[in-house]
């Protein structure tokens, strides 16, 4: 079953005066635990990819269905609680909110989405122990190291149990060691909840892990592999 | 939550909230200080010349204002009183008769207002027991009479003397008496210290030959009663072409004038220092905005309702100015009540002037919860309308475009 499907989305931009086509007429879908990496050079459209399926920028034209509920229709507000509820981000700069505890990061998305205490703060503990970090829960975020608040995110973004996680280039800003331990995590996600993940990321470390690698370039989809 | 991440909001830039609050915290101080001195000093006018005297309301006869002499004098009746009486908001009616005399004492002469008045319900009003300094107060069957000290001083008087009026009595009849007297007063006003004489009703009647008369029906009101609103009551209860109504303002317009014109003044030194904070918890307001662009573009990615981030945004605004005005509320508050037992007294050119106005050269502070009250929600208030920019943007806000900032 298809988590995620596009329909031929095109995105147009205006710049000085000239049309730039981030994305041309792109159909692909998803499936349910798929652990994609969507490669591509700078100014490809992978980002532009991300944020049109993550509801974030709406497409020029075609349809985004997300278990087959077409985003594009909704408003504003209607997709800022449809992100609440089924997608997961997890962004190059870690972006927590940097006045909150590790373990009230996590939960703040649970709050949004009205889960009780009780609830909240269980599934924080889980989360941030299944990322490694249950000796963290009340730290800062600048208490902690790069790959720490990059794990964090991580746990924030499954804190919804979202249908699937976006991540743009979350290994970016990371060392190696970081990055293995953070891609350690995700694959055993992925394979133990069948979470799907689907990243955009020049890092041949992240390539190698996944199961399924898009190509893009120039808006158009170049190759689309299915590795294991 | 959104409380405490927005508490926690406030204190990241520790220097500048702290900023903002000090700005809060001294123009709540200063309101508060300058508006308890100001309103103080007004109230403490008015209960010179009003509260504890003149009332603040009248009925006279027409035309008694403009033309006071005895002849101007009136007979009130019960229903008149009783109608009075009943009114909501007044709380004693006193029967008054003035004249103006020439006083003499050995080689000394001095024009004096003479007041014959009700001794036990003037009480009430003037507060006689206080005002005395020396001798006796009169009973409601005293003969003699009692001065201001103004006039005590002039002619060097002791208890036992006796003053000798000339004036002119009712409808051309000659007034002469001779009076002892038996005691002296502070009136707490100078001009009124300098011209005072006192003695009962009857024996002011007789002297001015009008007996049964009075010039003043002096009526006064309970606390936060608008006299306007009783003066008006009584407009429409009594036979308007008898009578003249008249409220301290219009029996007294220089003290009114006066107060309206120094009040607008001390209102626009507080508007001033309403401006700068505005301006400073705006400045706060907008650099705690445009610095997190970028965080709020990713706490509506992640799902956070606009809704809830403006939420978050004006509780961070109200929570840095409560603690400025609340800091500002309970530092002013001791000083005001010490202020409000412990007058300013002035002295030198100043208290001159004050005398010389007629005032008692005392500032008391006025202790009243409507200052602090007043001032804290007007710059609370001020707060709010901030808010609306934070509101604005958070409104207008594309995540997108706020990530790529």
């Amino acid at each position: 079953m298809n988590v995620i499907e596009t329909k031929n989305i095109s995105k147009l931009y205006k710049q000085a005066d000239q049309d730039i086509k981030a994305l041309n007429d792109v159909s692909i879908n998803f499936k349910k635990g798929e652990f994609t990496a969507i490669v591509g050079p700078s100014g490809s459209g992978k980002t532009t990819f991300l944020n049109t399926i993550g509801g974030l920028d709406s497409p020029s034209s075609g349809k985004v269905l997300i278990d087959n509920n077409e985003i594009t229709k909704l408003n504003s507000n209607q997709l800022i609680d449809f992100r609440l509820r089924n997608i997961g981000f997890v962004f190059q700069s870690y972006n927590l909110i940097p006045v909150l505890t590790a373990k009230e990061n996590v939960e703040f998305i649970m709050l949004m989405q009205g889960s009780s205490k009780s609830i909240r703060d269980k599934r924080s503990v889980e989360l941030l122990k299944s990322v490694g970090l249950d000796d963290q829960l009340n730290r800062r975020p600048n208490q902690l190291s790069g790959g720490q608040q990059q794990r964090v995110a991580v746990a924030r973004a499954l804190a919804s149990k979202p249908k699937f996680v976006l991540a743009d280039e979350p290994t970016a800003n990371l060392d190696s060691s970081s990055t293995s331990n953070l891609l350690d995590i995700m694959s055993r996600l992925n394979k133990k909840e069948k979470m799907t993940f689907i990243f955009s990321t020049h890092d041949q470390r992240v390539i190698d892990r996944a199961n399924r690698i898009i190509t893009l370039e120039d808006g158009k989809i170049l190759s689309d592999i299915n590795v294991k | 939550m959104l409380l405490k991440i927005a508490w926690r909001n406030v204190w990241r830039n520790k220097r500048r909230s702290l900023i903002t609050i000090a700005a809060i915290f001294i123009a709540v101080l200063l309101a508060i200080f300058l508006r308890a001195l100001q309103l103080g000093m007004y109230d403490n006018m008015i209960n010179n010349v009003v509260g504890s005297y003149s009332g603040y309301v009248q009925l006279h006869s027409k035309g008694y204002w403009d033309d006071k002499t005895i002849d101007n004098a009136f007979e009130v009746n019960q229903s008149v009183l009783a109608d009075i009486q009943n009114i909501d908001g007044v709380s004693t009616i006193l029967k008054r008769i003035q004249a103006g005399a020439l006083s003499s004492y050995n080689d000394l002469s001095k024009f004096v207002y003479i007041t014959g008045i009700d001794p036990e319900n003037e009480e009430i009003l003037t507060d006689w027991n206080k005002r005395l300094i020396e001798g006796r107060l009169l009973k409601k069957d005293s003969k003699s009479i009692i001065v201001a000290k103004g006039v005590a001083k002039y002619y060097n008087l002791k208890i036992g003397d006796t003053l000798i009026f000339i004036g002119q009595g009712y409808h051309g009849m000659q007034a002469v008496g001779a009076y002892p007297l038996q005691g002296v007063v502070d009136m707490k006003n100078p001009n009124l210290n300098n011209y005072s004489v006192f003695m009962t009703l009857p024996v002011a009647q007789d002297f001015v030959s009008a007996e049964n008369l009075i010039t003043n029906l002096v009526i006064d009101k309970e606390q936060y009663f608008d006299e306007n609103k009783i003066a008006q009551v009584i407009k429409s209860k009594i036979n308007n072409q008898s009578y003249d109504i008249m409220t301290w303002k219009e029996m007294t317009p220089e003290l009114d004038q006066l107060i309206e014109a120094d009040n607008a003044g001390g209102i626009l030194i507080i508007m001033i220092l309403y401006m700068i904070v505005t301006f400073g918890i705006f400045g706060t307001v907008l650099m705690m905005t445009q610095e997190r662009l970028y965080e709020f573009g990713v706490l509506i990615s992640i799902g956070m309702r606009r809704s809830k981030l403006m939420i978050t945004l004006i509780y961070e605004t109200i929570l840095l100015t409560f603690t400025g005005i609340m800091s500002g509320v309970v530092v002013s508050l001791p000083i005001v009540n010490y202020f409000y037992y412990n007058p300013l007294r002035l002295f030198g050119a100043a208290s001159a002037q004050m005398e010389t106005a007629g005032f008692e050269p005392v500032i008391p502070f006025m202790n009243s919860y409507d200052i602090p009250l007043t001032h804290s929600l007007i710059i609370l208030c001020i707060s709010l309308i901030i808010c609306v920019y934070p509101i604005l943007i958070i409104y207008q806000l594309q995540p997108i475009k706020a990530m790529k900032r």
